[in-house]
């Protein structure tokens, strides 16, 4: 799950950049409108965070032009402007959650996880897949019960693959979703972890398709 | 009409003037008329006494000539008032000749009742008839004649003062009544005048009861030029008024943003840190936000309602609040049924309606299995001011709350549950602005089993 931390100061934005990160996140941070606009015009985000009083373009300006362009990300609006007028415009301007400052930390987790659950169409907490069952809350995973030892890049490609399971994840998509902006984008890479991942869970539930990429396998059994 | 009153002053100065000016005017043209009307009678006797004494003392002879009556007729009947009487002065053995109308009776004689004779040699004088009835009476001094050293007669003519005394006290009515007409007619004017000239006046007061009650934002309407003045300061003032707010509502709004994030940090930066000390930071920066959220409320509270002439509508408010819940609580399902008629209005700032509006919606969606319910309805109630109320019920179907536990949050309106996100102080800005419009908030048992919140607000 890739994330576009928009935050001017830079102190939150290191502490957001940090916790996102602890969380199994892949982070992209800016600091002004303009970056931001662009950024999220170009780069597939699963969730953005914006302030709102950023330089060079207002937070409101920047989500009205992506919502105008079609990018539909969900987007948590994070501001220190906590009337119900802001939160009012804030919402009709497209956006998906909103948190007032200050703001416990785990409380914007939670709201995180929230929005990456919805936009793949998932009701609960928990996403269960074959004999899988990911807890988005305290980003677990167990097998058939039994807890999977995962590493952070392992975990953030088991993520992504069961949030969208049953349908076919391209390795570009992958790349583009697991990884900050800045990485090495060799999608080698991905084949090295899906092997590795492979050797932790049943064989079967990542499904490889020829040519196209990867499908989680809800039914693994069946296949 | 109330006795402070513009209209009563003017109605009563003019009833005032009226009162001393009409009875004046009615003395002085009374006492001008009586003048004119008694020199005239004045002037009639003092011809016929000339006439008669001219005719008596004409005489071949040593006695007076008896004249005859060709002057009035009146001299012809008896007691009729008008009487005539030539009397010997020096000579008491001469006779005394009388007109037919006194038949026996004599006059005193104002010659030796010492009356100082006039420059025209008349002597005037007030005097009682045979049957007692008032004369005025004019005499003249000669000598047939007119030999001087001849003995001297005293020829004077007597008119009924009765007659001058009808004729004046029957102008005096005509006058009176002319006068009490003339009273009446100018009241009438006045009436008209004042209200007529204090119609502006009205239509300030209404346009002033249209600011309070929101309908206008400023003093419309042309006014005559000597009010001008006072509705271009009015409007001024509102104006700024509202400026004011609109600032301290800003400046409030850009502390909160200036105070927040930096107090974001360092709430984050402490609660990674595991050592007493960044517990201890936590904890003191909770409590500082905790404060800042509070007066920063309270500041918008103490800045908001001292502004008149300010009236939002509810429909568009409730929608937007309901359209922006849903879209926060769609994880969650949450239904907000709105009944809000349109066109009801609410007495007072926006961005209030909406804290108010917007607290207790996000308060019940946070407990509410499915259901929240919001019903906005106006009533008008009896009393002087503000009658029409704005009823505003918010209810949801979680699970609720004691009767204990209401008491004690509709008092402070705090926190209940600190598991449930949110800084609690929810409730307690709505209390805060509820009372600030000097509205009431009932907490009670929701018919879906859930809390119910219901606000009694000032509306338009």
């Amino acid at each position: 799950m890739r994330i576009l931390v928009v935050e001017d100061d830079k102190d939150l934005n290191r502490q957001l950049v940090s916790a996102l990160g602890d969380a199994g996140y892949a982070v992209d941070t800016v600091f002004d409108g303009e970056e931001a606009f662009f950024l999220g015009d170009t780069e597939p985000y699963d969730v953005v965070i914006l302030d709102l009083g950023l330089p060079k373009m207002d937070g409101l300006s920047v989500l009205e032009q992506w919502r105008r362009t079609n990018r539909n990300m969900p987007v948590i609006i994070l501001t220190a402007r906590d009337r119900w007028s802001d939160k009012v415009a804030g919402m009709d301007a497209g956006a998906d959650d909103y948190l007032a400052k200050p703001f416990h930390m785990e409380e914007l987790l939670a709201r995180v996880r929230a929005q990456v659950r919805r936009a793949s169409g998932h009701a609960k907490s928990e996403i269960e897949c074959g004999p899988l069952r990911l807890d988005t809350k305290t980003a677990r995973v167990t097998c058939d019960g039994q807890q999977v030892k995962l590493t952070s890049h392992e975990y953030r490609l088991l993520a992504y693959l069961m949030h969208h399971s049953g349908r076919v994840v391209s390795r570009t998509e992958l790349v583009e979703h697991l990884y900050e902006q800045d990485f090495d984008r060799d999608s080698n890479t991905i084949e090295v972890f899906v092997g590795r991942l492979r050797k932790k869970i049943p064989v079967d539930v990542i499904e490889t398709v020829r040519g196209l990429g990867y499908r989680m396998n809800t039914t693994p059994d069946a296949a | 009409m109330r006795l402070n009153s513009l209209a009563s002053r003017l109605i009563a100065t003019s009833a005032v003037w009226l009162l001393l000016v009409l009875p004046l005017a009615g003395m002085l043209i009374y006492r001008l008329y009586r003048d004119d009307v008694q020199s005239a009678f004045d002037g009639g006797l003092e011809k016929l006494v000339n006439a008669i004494a001219l005719d008596s003392m004409n005489a071949a002879g040593t006695e007076p000539v008896v004249p005859n009556n060709r002057y009035e007729p009146l001299f012809e009947e008896t007691h009729s008032g008008w009487y005539w009487q030539i009397k010997p002065l020096d000579d008491p053995l001469a006779r005394t000749f009388v007109s037919a109308s006194l038949a026996t009776a004599t006059l005193d004689v104002p010659f030796e009742k010492k009356v100082e004779a006039d420059a025209g040699g008349n002597r005037w004088l007030n005097a009682k008839g045979p049957l007692g009835e008032p004369l005025r009476m004019v005499e003249v001094i000669d000598t047939i004649n007119h030999v001087t050293g001849a003995p001297r007669y005293s020829i004077l003519v007597a008119g009924p003062l009765d007659w001058l005394d009808s004729r004046l006290s029957s102008f005096l009515a005509r006058l009176s009544t002319a006068l009490a007409l003339t009273g009446i007619g100018l009241v009438t004017a006045t009436l008209v005048q004042v209200r007529f000239g204090l119609l502006p006046l009205q239509q300030i007061e209404r346009g002033l009861a249209a600011i309070r009650s929101g309908e206008a934002a400023k003093l419309d309407g042309e006014l005559p030029v000597e009010i001008e003045p006072l509705q271009y300061e009015l409007n001024q003032l509102i104006l700024s008024n509202q400026d004011i707010v609109d600032r301290a509502r800003t400046q409030v709004g850009n502390l909160a943003h200036a105070l927040k994030t930096p107090l974001a940090v360092i709430t984050n930066e402490a609660r990674e840190d595991k050592s007493p000390l960044g517990a201890k930071v936590a904890g003191q920066a909770e409590i500082m936000r905790d404060q800042i959220n509070y007066y920063l409320d309270r500041a918008r509270v103490a800045a908001g309602v001292a502004v008149i002439g300010r009236s939002t509508e509810v429909a568009p408010v409730a929608d937007s609040l309901v359209r922006a819940l849903e879209r926060i609580n769609r994880d969650k399902g949450v239904v907000i049924s709105a009944a809000c008629s349109p066109g009801l209005r609410f007495k007072g700032e926006k961005q209030d309606l909406e804290e108010m509006l917007g607290n207790l919606l996000d308060n019940a969606c946070k407990w509410a299995k499915k259901d929240v319910e919001l019903v906005v309805q106006s009533v008008v109630r009896d009393g002087r001011t503000d009658t029409r109320r704005l009823l505003i019920r918010v209810e949801d179907d979680g699970p609720g709350l004691t009767e204990e536990q209401r008491a004690r949050i509709g008092k402070r309106g705090l926190r209940l549950d600190e598991t449930k996100p949110g800084t609690g102080l929810g409730l307690s800005i709505v209390t805060d602005l509820v009372q600030s419009y000097r509205g009431t908030m009932v907490l009670a048992q929701a018919s879906k089993g859930g809390l119910s919140v219901s606000l009694d607000l000032p509306a338009t």
